[in-house]
C-alpha cells in the first residue's frame, strides 16, 4: 500500500498542548515523519518593555516570563543586577531565596504530575496533585501576597521577612506532602498504562545530549549528572546537602523518575534551610529607584529551574534603564530544535506526553 | 580555577591574534574579537577547549555607536568556566556568519535575532517568521523603534475608563458636601 | 411555534436555567491566566459543581475564556475559534490585560481592549485573578444568562461590520474565511 504523508496541525487550540503553541506534523499513518514547531502566540515583548522602565520597574515584568515557575526568573534577574553592581546580599535573604525557589520547584513539579499523567489519560493524579499544590500556593500567599506571581525576590534581597510562625507551617506542609507523594507515585509509577506508554518513547541520544543543549531533567534522564546548583552554586546551595538524581534510559520514564526523586530532594533542602536559617537583615536597601544607575557592563547568571538551566543576560549603558535584558529559557532549546527531532518516528498520540516530559513552556520561548 | 582561566586566555590569544581578553572575576572569561573570526573561535572553543554547551546568544543595539553587539556565552561542564565572546556588527549593513553547524540550537537564537534586529545570517535556513506574524514595521527590538508610539497608534486605548475613574471625586463630594475643583468637573458625569 | 408572550417567557426561563447549569469552557489557554484554570477545575475549588467543565473543541463549547493578554497572532486564532462556536456562546475576559492592556499598555504586540474585537459578557479583573474570582465570574455569567442579558453573540451578529473593521485594523493580512450568519 502506498502511503501518503498528511499534514496535521496540532494546536494552538488543542487540549494536549502545553500552553499556546503549534506543531505542524507530517504523518504517515500514525507515525510522524516530520515535525515543525511554530511559536510566537505569546510574544509580549517584555525585553522591549524593560528598556522603557527603570531597573526596579523591570523586575515586575520578570516573573511573567514563565508562568508555572516564576521565581527562578526573578531570582536570576535579581542576581544578575547584583552581580553587575557588586551589591552584597544578606545571608538571611539568601536562605529565604532558596526556600522560595525550592517551594516553587515543588509547586511546579506538582503541576507537571497533573500534566504528564493527564497527557496519558490518567486524570486522578492531576486532581490530587494540583489540588495539593494549593497548599504551597497558600504558603506563597502568606509570604508574598500572591498565589502565582510573587515579585518577592528583588535586587538587594527579598521584599519582606518571613511572617511569624511561617517555618512551622512550611514544615507541616512538607510532612503532609511527603505522605501524599507516596500516593501519587503508587498511582502513576505502578500503573501498567503509564509504564507501557513511557518506556522507550521519546529517546534522546545521550552522546549528543550536551551538544544539543539539553539541560535539566531531560539531561539527567540520560544519566549525565549536571545541575547548575552543583556546577555553579548560587545563593547558599553549596552549604546544603542534597543529591542530584540521574536515571538511565533517556526516555519519558527516566525523566519522570528523575522528577519524582527531585521532589524528595527539594523537601530535604527546605528542611535544611529552615534548620540553618540565620537571624538578621533580609534586605540591602537600594537607592532611590528613579536615580539608581548601574555601572556600564554586562552580566549573565544561570539558575536551575524545573525545566533545566535558565539564564539572564543583562547589559547596562550606565543609565537608569536597562540597555538589554535577555532571558534564556530551557524550553527555548527543548521545545524547538529538540522537540522537532524527538517527534520523528513517534506516534501522534505520544506528542503530548513527550512535550510534557521535556517541560515545554511556550511563554518562556516567546517572552 | 584561576590557573585554568589563565591557560584558556593564553591559548586563545596565542591562536587568535585579534582576540582581546577582558579581565573579570570569578569563573568568567571574556573576549572581544572581530566578527569574521567568530565561527573559527567558537569551533576552536568547542572542539579543542571543551566548551561544548552553548548557553546563550544575545544581541544589543548600540544606536549611538551605529553598531550591534553580539554576545556568545559558552559553558564548559568539565572546567566550570563560562566564556563570553563579544563582537560588533555594523548597523547599516548587518551581516553575520551563521553558526548553526556548530550548535544546532543556535538556529533558534539566530532566527529570533534576525527577526528582532534585522541582522542577516549568511546561510541560515529557516522560515523568515519566528515570533511575529505579518509584521510590517521595522525590526521591533531596535532602539529607534518606539513601542509606545506604535501601540498608541495601532491599538485602541480605553480612554473612557480612565476618565471615569475620576468619579471617585464625585463620590467624595457627595459624602462631604464640598465643591468639586474646576478641572475635575469635566470628568464627572 | 409559540406565539403568545407568556408561554415564550416560560420557555425562556426553562431554557436559560438549562443553559446556565452547563457551561462548557473551551480548553484554550491563550495567555498566562491558564495557570489558574487547573486549580479552579480540581479538587479544592471544583468548578464542576457549577456545571463548568472543559470542552476539547470549539463546536462543543459554550464559553470562550480569554485567559489574559492576546497577541495579534493569537487574536486571529481566537476570532476563528469564536466564529466556529455554536450558539449560545459567551466570552469571559480574564485578567487586567484584557480590560485595558494592564502592564502591557505599551507593548507593540498585544491588544489593549478585548471588547473592541469580541463581545465580552463578563470581565474578571486581577493579575492573576484568584480561583475564587474566576468562580465569581462564572456565577455572574450564570446570573446574566438567567436574566437573559448575556447576549454577546447577538451583539456580535448585529454589529459584525464594526467588529470586523476593528479586527482588520490590527490583523494586517486577513487569510480567514468570512463566515456568513
Amino acid at each position: 500500500m502506498r502511503e501518503k504523508a498528511t499534514t496535521l496541525y496540532l494546536g494552538p487550540q488543542h487540549p494536549g498542548i502545553t500552553g499556546n503553541m503549534m506543531i505542524r506534523l507530517k504523518v504517515k499513518g500514525d507515525t510522524i515523519v516530520q515535525a515543525t514547531t511554530e511559536v510566537g502566540y505569546l510574544h509580549r515583548a517584555f525585553e522591549k518593555l524593560a528598556e522603557r522602565r527603570n531597573w526596579l520597574q523591570s523586575f515586575t515584568l520578570m516573573c511573567r516570563f514563565c508562568v508555572p515557575e516564576p521565581d527562578p526568573v526573578e531570582e536570576s534577574y535579581a542576581r544578575a543586577v547584583e552581580t553587575l553592581e557588586g551589591r552584597e546580599v544578606p545571608e538571611r535573604a539568601k536562605y529565604i531565596r532558596v526556600l522560595v525557589l525550592e517551594l516553587a520547584r515543588i509547586a511546579s513539579y506538582m503541576l507537571w504530575y497533573g500534566g504528564q499523567a493527564g497527557s496519558l489519560g490518567l486524570y486522578t493524579i492531576g486532581q490530587w496533585s494540583v489540588g495539593d499544590r494549593n497548599y504551597i500556593l497558600d504558603l506563597f500567599e502568606e509570604l508574598t501576597g500572591g498565589r502565582v506571581y510573587h515579585m518577592y525576590i528583588w535586587p538587594g534581597g527579598v521584599r519582606r521577612d518571613l511572617p511569624m510562625g511561617f517555618e512551622e507551617k512550611v514544615l507541616k506542609t512538607m510532612d503532609y506532602l511527603e505522605k501524599r507523594l507516596d500516593d501519587y507515585e503508587d498511582l502513576m509509577f505502578d500503573n501498567a498504562i503509564f509504564r507501557k506508554r513511557t518506556i522507550g518513547v521519546g529517546i534522546i541520544d545521550p552522546e549528543k545530549a550536551i551538544e544539543w543543549g539539553v539541560v535539566g531533567p531531560p539531561l539527567r534522564g540520560c544519566g549525565i549528572q549536571h545541575d547548575v546548583r552543583i556546577d555553579e552554586p548560587y545563593e547558599v546551595y553549596d552549604q546544603l546537602d542534597f543529591e542530584v538524581p540521574t536515571e538511565e534510559g533517556c526516555d519519558i520514564w527516566a525523566r519522570a523518575n528523575v522528577r519524582r526523586r527531585e521532589i524528595r530532594q527539594s523537601i530535604r533542602i527546605i528542611r535544611q534551610v529552615i534548620d540553618k536559617m540565620p537571624k538578621g537583615e533580609f534586605y540591602n536597601k537600594i537607592p532611590n529607584p528613579h536615580k539608581w544607575r548601574l555601572p556600564k557592563g554586562d552580566a549573565y547568571v544561570r539558575t536551575e529551574a524545573v525545566r533545566g538551566e535558565v539564564g539572564m543576560y543583562i547589559a547596562s549603558d550606565g543609565s537608569e534603564h536597562p540597555r538589554r535584558v535577555h532571558f534564556r529559557g530551557a524550553a527555548y532549546v527543548h521545545a524547538v530544535t529538540l522537540l522537532e527531532d524527538l517527534l520523528v518516528g513517534e506516534n501522534v498520540a505520544d506528542v503530548s506526553a513527550i512535550m510534557n516530559s521535556l517541560g515545554t513552556c511556550p511563554p518562556e520561548i516567546e517572552r | 580555577m584561576e590557573e585554568r582561566k589563565k591557560e584558556i586566555i593564553q591559548t586563545i590569544t596565542d591562536h587568535f591574534k585579534d582576540a582581546v581578553s577582558n579581565p573579570y572575576d570569578g569563573n568568567r572569561v571574556d573576549f572581544t574579537i572581530p566578527k569574521q573570526q567568530i565561527p573559527a573561535i567558537l569551533f576552536y572553543l568547542k572542539d579543542e577547549m571543551g566548551f561544548n554547551h552553548l548557553s546563550h546568544i544575545s544581541c544589543i543595539d548600540w544606536l549611538e555607536d551605529k553598531q550591534f553587539e553580539l554576545v556568545y556565552i559558552l559553558w564548559s561542564y568539565t572546567d566550570r568556566v563560562k566564556v563570553f565572546v563579544h563582537t560588533r556588527v555594523d548597523r547599516e549593513q548587518p551581516v553575520m556568519d551563521n553558526i548553526d553547524m556548530i550548535w544546532r540550537q543556535a538556529n533558534t537564537y539566530e532566527r529570533e535575532i534576525r527577526e528582532m534586529y534585522g541582522i542577516r545570517f549568511a546561510g541560515l535556513e529557516a522560515p523568515e517568521e519566528f515570533l511575529l506574524e505579518d509584521w510590517q514595521g521595522p525590526p521591533p527590538m531596535r532602539r529607534d523603534f518606539d513601542t509606545y508610539a506604535y501601540a498608541m497608534k495601532t491599538f485602541w486605548d480605553r480612554q473612557e475608563a480612565r476618565s471615569n475613574a475620576q468619579d471617585v471625586r464625585e463620590t467624595i463630594r457627595r459624602r462631604t458636601g464640598e465643591e468639586l475643583p474646576d478641572f475635575a468637573k469635566k470628568y464627572s458625569r | 411555534m409559540i406565539n403568545d408572550k407568556v408561554s415564550q417567557k416560560i420557555v425562556d426561563i426553562i431554557q436559560n436555567f438549562a443553559r446556565k447549569h452547563s457551561l462548557w469552557v473551551l480548553a484554550y489557554g491563550t495567555g498566562c491566566g491558564a495557570i489558574e484554570i487547573p486549580p479552579t477545575m480540581t479538587s479544592r475549588y471544583d468548578a464542576e459543581r457549577l456545571g463548568v467543565r472543559g470542552a476539547a473543541t470549539p463546536r462543543q463549547a459554550d464559553v470562550l475564556l480569554i485567559t489574559g493578554y492576546l497577541t495579534t497572532k493569537t487574536l486571529k486564532r481566537v476570532i476563528r475559534v469564536y466564529e466556529q462556536m455554536q450558539d449560545p456562546k459567551y466570552v469571559i475576559g480574564f485578567g487586567s490585560c484584557t480590560i485595558n492592556g494592564g502592564m502591557y499598555y505599551d507593548s507593540y504586540n498585544t491588544i489593549k481592549a478585548l471588547d473592541r474585537y469580541l463581545p465580552v459578557d463578563v470581565y474578571i479583573n486581577g493579575c492573576m485573578p484568584r480561583p475564587e474570582a474566576v468562580l465569581e465570574g462564572f456565577a455572574k455569567l450564570q446570573e446574566l444568562i438567567q436574566a437573559g442579558k448575556a447576549d454577546g453573540a447577538r451583539k456580535y451578529k448585529e454589529n459584525l461590520d464594526w467588529y470586523r473593521a476593528n479586527q482588520k485594523e490590527v490583523i494586517p493580512v486577513w487569510r480567514m474565511p468570512e463566515y456568513n450568519w
